[in-house]
């Protein structure tokens, strides 16, 4: 069977763009995230509200910086 | 110089007569070029090669004298199927180190396997290519700056085979440049920069004629010593550094092909050096493979520099991190080890294999091929892990009561006072429910100014009564407990103040929401509607103004 060349899954083009909207939206539900654990007093809590933006906003973030690295050159 | 040579000689003449013939192939016309235009010299040699006795023979034995063994770098026999000028389908034979019996001393003997057996009668053209380093010697050693270059090359006349040869001549191309001096024997002719040997007939096996030629080269010999050569593959690019120690040469910029030009920063002369290292990446498509499950880099092994001699190198190549199953395949042989490289983001580190071969020439710089396979979310995943981290850490720091002393009197007043905080959220969220049922009641009406529907007023007025006392039967626990709470004394007023407001929003609300039910069904007109209804709209946005009032005060506290 023929080889075919492998690429990367993402277009190299798209990396700025991706790397900077990823962010933004990472660092929007930080924000949110933030803001609940500031306004909610002890009993009103949820933990489960807490760990789900946690985890969205870690996810986000986590690909957004790793498109960043990509984009400004280091190669991870 | 000229000892050495005849002592050779006196070897090679007790050889030939005491060495009895090897097979029965005949070369029957050899052409040989000596190319000394580089400080690598090639030796190109045509054979016809001509099965004279009656077996069949399946390999073909090139003779090397040891010294100019050890100088060997590249080695490559090809058949020439093609008649005539067609030179390009040569396929490359298998090569590897014989040791014949019967062999006279200081030879190496490299033996040929053939495609297909020669049988009797049937002839063969080989083209042999040998690439030699270290063969062309400054001589003298020393020179000033304002001298040429001189440099010797001593080979053999005569091409030495353990068969016997028909006819042969031998070309020695060299730099356009002043010729020193030459061994000359019988037919030897010069043209211009080239020099003839021959044609020669009918020589036996292991004839030998030592030639020393003696010219200028303005080449510079560049030997790297030590030449690394580190290749990333990584998820999108692909990257290679290299370090080495040379003599630098200038290359040219060309449009097609990337070429790189670049100068020392002092010129070298002969006897210095100096180091440097090259970094690039190149995009993936163009040497990175998938087929059945495996991934595999193919890549030029030897270094893109022109010309460049290297004596030791060293090809480092480094994979992704959860490759498995590696194998590398290279056209010739080399030293293969494996280690781990530490990078950034990385977990267990990456595998890297190292290949080793000393002696390389730009012949070298063929395609070889490693194989692996991986998992490419690693990166992506760590990263995420560790936000994650983060967060799971500051929702910890925010549950966990890390307060020293559980029962001192302002740890006692703050959990108060922390309670009273979420009650009175409670009971705000409460209130903001219930205003928000005042906004359905007035959409409805609006509503009913559009589409003259009534019931549909009357519905909406039912749905909101009910909620809103569920409302302030949610209210009524929360203000007992407020009440009840000492903490809370300074703002009790106030939430009471707003409680009651609402209410009273409430019930003039519901008042207008009837009496302008009324008079839909009755039919009055706008402007009645309008003398019954504005006292209560007046105390309704009254009201309403208060109750916002009151809510930003609360929550400011």
């Amino acid at each position: 069977m023929a080889p075919k060349p492998i690429t990367s899954p993402v277009p190299d083009s798209w990396y700025p763009t991706l790397s900077v909207s990823m962010l933004a939206i990472g660092l929007v539900i930080t924000a949110s995230f933030f803001i609940y654990e500031a306004t909610s007093s002890k009993r009103n809590r949820s933990l489960a509200k807490e760990l789900t933006t946690g985890a969205l906003a870690s996810f986000f973030l986590g690909f957004g910086s790793l498109f960043l690295l990509l984009a400004s050159g280091i190669y991870v | 110089m000229g000892f050495w040579f005849r002592l050779n000689l006196l070897l090679f003449a007790i050889a030939i007569l005491s060495t009895p013939v090897l097979s029965d192939l005949i070369l029957s016309k050899v052409d040989r070029l000596i190319d000394l235009t580089s400080q690598i010299a090639r030796i190109t040699s045509t054979l016809k090669v001509k099965n004279a006795g009656s077996g069949l023979v399946s390999e073909v034995l090139l003779a090397f004298l040891e010294f100019q063994a050890n100088n060997l770098a590249y080695l490559m026999a090809t058949t020439n199927e093609g008649k005539g000028k067609i030179k390009n389908s040569g396929v490359s034979l298998p090569i590897e180190v014989a040791n014949p019996k019967g062999m006279p001393p200081a030879l190496s003997v490299y033996s040929v396997s053939l495609p297909k057996a020669l049988g009797e009668g049937d002839t063969l053209t080989l083209d042999v290519l040998a690439v030699f380093t270290h063969a062309l010697k400054p001589f003298p050693e020393k020179i000033t700056q304002a001298d040429i270059q001189l440099a010797v090359f001593q080979d053999s006349a005569y091409y030495l085979s353990p068969y016997a040869v028909k006819v042969q001549s031998l070309s020695v191309k060299l730099p356009d440049a002043r010729i020193e001096s030459f061994t000359k024997i019988e037919n030897t002719k010069t043209h211009g920069s080239e020099i003839k040997y021959g044609p020669y007939e009918n020589l036996p096996p292991f004839s030998y004629s030592p030639v020393v030629v003696h010219f200028e080269t303005n080449q510079p010999f560049a030997v790297a010593q030590e030449y690394e050569r580190l290749k990333f593959h990584i998820g999108a690019t692909y990257r290679s550094q290299n370090i080495t120690i040379l003599n630098m040469k200038v290359l040219k910029v060309r449009v097609n092909f990337p070429e790189l030009l670049f100068e020392p920063r002092y010129p070298i002369f002969g006897g210095w050096r100096t180091a440097f290292t090259i970094g690039y990446s190149l995009p993936l498509q163009d040497f990175l493979f998938e087929s059945e499950g495996k991934r595999f880099l193919n890549i030029s092994f030897a270094s893109p520099m022109n010309e460049l001699v290297i004596d030791n190198l060293i090809v480092k190549v480094v994979l992704p991190e959860g490759s498995r199953d590696l194998s590398v395949s290279t056209p010739f042989p080399v030293k293969q080890r494996q280690e781990t490289k530490i990078s950034l983001l990385d977990v267990v580190g990456r595998p890297v294999v190292v290949l080793e071969k000393a002696n390389v020439v730009p012949e070298h710089n063929q395609h070889f091929q490693s194989f692996n396979k991986l998992a490419m979310l690693r990166e992506p995943f760590m990263l995420i892990s560790g936000f994650f981290f983060l967060f799971v850490a500051c929702i910890i720091y925010v549950h966990v009561d890390l307060s020293i002393s559980k029962s001192s009197a302002s740890y006692l007043a703050k959990q108060q006072w922390d309670e009273v905080q979420a009650t009175i959220q409670q009971v705000e969220s409460i209130i903001k429910q219930c205003l928000a049922i005042h906004e359905n009641l007035e959409a409805s009406l609006r509503d009913h100014s559009r589409t003259g529907d009534v019931q549909a007023c009357k519905t909406t007025r039912k749905t909101a009564d009910g909620l809103l006392k569920e409302h302030s039967k949610e209210l009524k626990p929360l203000l007992a407990f407020l009440q009840s709470s000492p903490a809370a004394a300074h703002i009790l007023p106030k939430v009471e103040e707003l409680v009651a407001k609402e209410r009273e929003l409430q019930e003039r609300l519901m008042a207008k929401h009837s009496t302008i039910v009324d008079c839909y069904e009755k039919k009055l007109g706008g402007w009645e509607i309008e003398n019954r209804v504005a006292p209560q709209q007046q105390k309704v946005v009254a009201l309403r103004q208060e109750v916002e009032d009151l809510l930003d005060y609360i929550d400011e506290i």
